[in-house]
């Protein structure tokens, strides 16, 4: 642990493209369709003439800033900015729908901060351990993750549980159309050469969550946001003091963010759904999720942005991505010439890793008054805009942003009807979030799936392979629990209903 | 006398100026479009990345690396003849991708279609083991599939791939059976591999290269062994005729004039005879191939022909 | 006590999403058929499975108990169509004439479509500019400073 590489850190130079970063970074986060691996792709030739240190410094920011920006459509517009966000939007768009954004808004940057240090302080002192993790997680460990996470689904359906699977069951399909990663079949594309790509995760995201959201805001004259009078700082301090007492939330989620970073793969919208599901489980009885619960967003937020730390762990002391953002700043210290591993670590090994991480600090910690400021901004903007000018601001966003992902005019289109067909069931009570998580989990469930296969069935032992290892036995222990405490606490609480009834 | 001397002059100068219009005529004008089929983090874009910089020394333009992944790079090739034909924008072409995919399905690309300009490299299969794996050699990997056929796994990247015909082929040079694992890019292979869910990997030389310590490569596809791992034999010395991998080149829309070709494969050649970048290449694992336009035909013809014949022979297409 | 019956308008429309999703779930199975690899077969056929028998139970829990609160709501279908329809017409323009004309055609429909107060010059003016700043602001930033080529 290198002081020495603190105070290099500290330089004029590298605050100045940490701060620069993380403000980049957060704008294009709250772009739905640009991707935080988008922000630090286009930055990455920049870095070549910087010292590697420098680099890491500014593609960090951008990258923490970009995971926190996404909250910012979660909350204001029911979209998520990036695909970390989407758990953010289950509570945020709640709050913000009964005039309480800006509190929602100043938790999600409360929270991202409080996640960014712990995953970034987890990797300033127990990378190499935890890298452990990342090689522990097999080809069944992800399936039965998979399937944990599409249970989460169930208890997230709020009563509606048929439809939820539903729509997960349909996310799950949509996630098959195309070239299959397990076989090089072709699947779904009825001869289509436009659906060879399948759907991609942001403009289905786009698709389902914002252009509901826009169908909805034209047809009637009522304003977007309830706007309540005097948007003050005030509600920084109620955030503060929610956050406060909400510590322990934080710490969880946080602590589930850095792990689920550390599996490369997972990525931030795991990461939020598990702390999410986690949280609710955990709620005291006052607690509403689902309907507008500070405690929800701060799970969320918290987990997402502590990703950013987690992922660095296996990108660093493996070189295997935690996370896509990963894998094109890993590119980028490539051609720098730095080589991962442990050795990055070790003291008199290279500073870089070390300024790196202290810069990673830095950064997040100035994220608290460029995000508590910039989240001020854009909610006075948001709410303040008549609609004839939101409407199609936000509708041109979309059309650009699907369309930059690919170059492909067929992805808007295609972008615009998963849209409409989203708006059609979503009326009916199936809603998006099962089918954007479907589609998410889809691919790491078959290639999961897939590969236990093949590989239990070439050892001849499938149900050991399956059942067998700790870490997949633990997992599905976790499933169950999920699956059966909502019934459970169901149960109990008409239990508790009967007999005080009984006894009044 | 005079007169001829002066038409003469007048001649020779037309011609040099045509001639110097001539190749005037295809020149860059602002930053250039490099499209990447795939992910970020590949071979195919650390490669570009490192040709990134000499790029922008020897031509003065920025090269802006994007990414349009999908179908295993079919996306990108299908829409590659759609795209601008100016010289501004270029994509990236692997084989045996382009020749394998057009003959299990219609995809929306041939491989006759595409104009190829460069093959600049290639990553040639290797063997990788754990550092701790009890395979030493080759030999040990080969008794342990004879004992216990189709119990020996390997991990790869995906399916119908440079990996998988590599394990096609060598089991049946080997007469032997081994397990294949798909999984999606050379990262999940190897993490796979270092985190003992297979006992071997099938990859490339740049895995031993990133990966150093903490794997072992037991062979290489190559007709020399590799300058930066000398202990590390050939296929060919073990007894295998085995040599190549996935080679990764550049392509043009196919609309682009014969000049702008010309033009993209002297730049690349240029960068590719570029000491420096060889020497980080060839320190990155990968290794040097010089093939141009003029070279173009023949060689595509016989790898073509290859892949073919081993797709076939592997059952992979009819 | 008896529960309102009766075929609700949500009623119906909850059945035939529904059963759109079963469709979908049997055109998935049926697609299954023509794979070549057993690999590729085995998950969407447990997705369609899935699909198809969580689609019933919905429709049979509806029919038990109607849900009266879903349906399409109050709120004008003119402005939802055209504002679907200008985003659908701008991916169609923009091959021909250009991002700039296309997504300014969006941005015009979307506009229409959303405005509810009258339509008075100064508004209209306002509107109008903020509109081309913001088309322009975005196109500047995704061509110039991220660097995506946009038609």
């Amino acid at each position: 642990m290198d002081i020495g590489s603190f105070f290099s850190a500290l330089t004029p130079l590298n605050l100045l493209f940490a701060l620069f970063g993380v403000v980049a970074g957060t704008i294009i986060g709250s772009i739905p369709g640009l991707t935080a691996t988008m922000a630090v792709a286009v930055l990455v030739p920049i870095t070549f003439s910087m010292e590697p240190a420098s680099a890491l410094i500014l593609l960090g920011a951008i990258y923490t800033g970009a995971i926190y920006g996404g909250a910012y459509a979660a909350i204001l517009l029911n979209t998520p900015g990036t695909p970390s966000a989407i758990a953010t939007t289950f509570d945020g768009y709640p709050m913000a729908k009964r005039g309480e954004g800006d509190l929602a808004v100043a938790l999600a940057c409360f929270a991202s901060v409080a996640g960014g240090l712990v995953g970034a302080f987890a990797l300033l002192f127990l990378a190499p351990p935890l890298s452990r993790v990342a090689l522990a997680f097999g080809p069944v460990e992800y399936f039965w993750l998979s399937i944990f996470g599409l249970s989460l689904i169930a208890s997230l359906s709020n009563g509606n549980l048929a439809k939820g699977l539903a729509g997960g069951a349909f996310g799950l399909i949509l996630s098959t159309v195309g070239v299959a990663e397990v076989s090089a079949d072709i699947r779904l594309t009825f001869g289509s050469q436009t659906m060879i790509g399948g759907f991609g995760v942001v403009g289905a995201l786009i698709g389902l969550y914002c252009i509901p959201v826009l169908i909805d805001l034209v047809a009637v004259p009522e304003r977007h946001l309830k706007v309540e009078k005097g948007v003050q700082s005030v509600r920084i301090a109620d955030a503060f003091l929610l956050a406060m007492k909400s510590k322990f939330n934080l710490l969880r989620s946080s602590v589930i963010g850095t792990l689920v970073g550390i599996l490369p793969g997972a990525g931030g919208s795991v990461a939020g759904l598990v702390a999410y599901s986690e949280a609710k489980r955990n709620a005291k009885p006052h607690q509403k999720f689902g309907e507008g619960e500070p405690d929800g967003i701060m799970a969320t937020e918290a987990a997402n942005n502590a990703t950013v730390g987690g992922g660095f762990i296996p990108t660093l002391v493996l070189g295997i991505p935690g996370t896509p953002p990963d894998a094109v700043i890993l590119g980028a210290l490539l051609v720098q010439g730095v080589r991962t591993g442990p050795a990055l670590f070790e003291s008199g090994g290279s500073s870089i890793a070390y300024t790196f991480i202290y810069g990673l600090i830095i950064a997040t910690v100035l994220m608290l008054p460029v995000g508590l400021l910039i989240g001020r901004y854009a909610y006075k903007s948001i709410v303040m805009i008549p609609k004839a000018v939101l409407v199609p601001t936000v509708a041109f966003m979309t059309v650009i942003g699907t369309f930059a992902i690919r170059n492909s005019v067929s992805d808007v289109v295609i972008m615009i009807l998963l849209g409409v067909f989203g708006w059609v069931v979503g009326r009916f009570g199936f809603a998006a979030s099962p089918i954007v998580l479907g589609l998410i989990l889809g691919p790491i469930a078959e290639q999961g799936f897939v590969q236990t296969w093949i590989i239990g069935s070439a050892v001849g032992d499938l149900s050991g392979m399956f059942f067998g290892r700790p870490i997949s036995q633990g997992i599905v222990a976790f499933t169950l629990v999920s699956l059966l405490y909502p019934v459970y606490s169901a149960f109990r609480q008409k239990r508790i209903l009967a007999n005080s009834g009984g006894a009044a | 006398m005079r007169r001829t001397f002066l038409k003469s002059l007048l001649a020779a100068s037309t011609a040099l100026s045509i001639g110097v219009m001539g190749s005037a005529s295809a020149e860059l004008s602002g930053s250039v479009n490099y499209i990447i089929p795939f992910g970020p983090g590949g071979e195919s874009d650390i490669s570009a990345r490192f040709q990134q910089p000499f790029f922008k020394e020897k031509f003065g333009e920025d090269m802006v690396i994007s990414y349009q992944p999908g179908g295993g790079g079919a996306v990108g090739w299908a829409s590659l003849n759609g795209l601008n034909a100016d010289g501004q924008t270029i994509m990236g072409v692997n084989l045996p991708h382009i020749v394998i995919k057009p003959a299990q399905k219609d995809v929306g690309f041939t491989t006759e279609g595409l104009n190829i300009f460069h093959w600049f490299h290639y990553t040639p299969d290797a063997i990788v083991v754990e550092a701790s794996s009890p395979y030493q050699s080759l030999q040990d990997l080969i008794d342990d599939a004879k004992e216990n056929p189709g119990a020996v796994t390997l991990s790869g990247s995906g399916k119908a791939s440079a990996n998988h015909l590599a394990q096609i082929k060598f089991d049946s040079m080997a007469d032997i059976t081994t397990t294949y694992v798909p999984f999606k890019g050379t990262g999940a292979a190897v993490t796979a591999l270092l985190g003992k869910q297979v006992k071997a990997e099938w990859g490339y030389s740049t895995v031993g290269a990133t990966q150093g310590d903490a794997v072992r490569m037991l062979a290489v596809a190559m007709d020399e062994r590799h300058p930066l791992f000398p202990d590390v034999p050939t296929f060919k010395e073990l007894g295998f005729d085995m040599v190549g991998g996935a080679y990764r080149g550049l392509a043009l829309p196919d609309s682009a004039s014969d000049e702008t070709t010309q033009m993209w494969s002297n730049m690349i050649t240029e960068i590719n005879q570029d000491p420096a970048f060889r020497q980080q290449m060839l320190d990155g694992g990968f290794a040097m191939l010089d093939v141009g336009v003029d070279e173009m035909d023949e060689f595509m013809a016989a790898r073509t022909e290859g892949y073919l014949a081993d797709a076939r022979a592997a059952e992979l297409i009819e | 006590m008896s529960a309102t019956r009766g075929v609700t308008r949500s009623t119906i429309g909850t059945l035939l999403v529904a059963s759109l999703f079963v469709v979908m779930g049997i055109v998935t199975l049926y697609d299954t058929l023509s794979y070549g690899d057993v690999d590729s077969k085995v998950f969407p056929r447990a997705a369609a499975s899935l699909l198809i028998i969580a689609s019933i139970f919905s429709i049979v829990l509806t029919l038990l108990k109607p849900a009266a609160d879903e349906g399409f709501g109050t709120g004008s279908w003119w402005r939802r169509v055209l504002l679907v329809v200008s985003m659908l017409a701008a991916c169609v323009l923009m091959p021909l004439y250009g991002f700039v004309v296309a997504s300014a055609f969006a941005f015009l429909g979307a506009l229409i479509a959303a405005m509810h107060d009258e339509w008075r010059l100064k508004n209209a003016a306002i509107y109008v500019v903020s509109g081309a700043v913001v088309v322009g602001g975005f196109y500047s930033l995704f061509r110039f400073g991220l660097s995506v080529p946009l038609p």
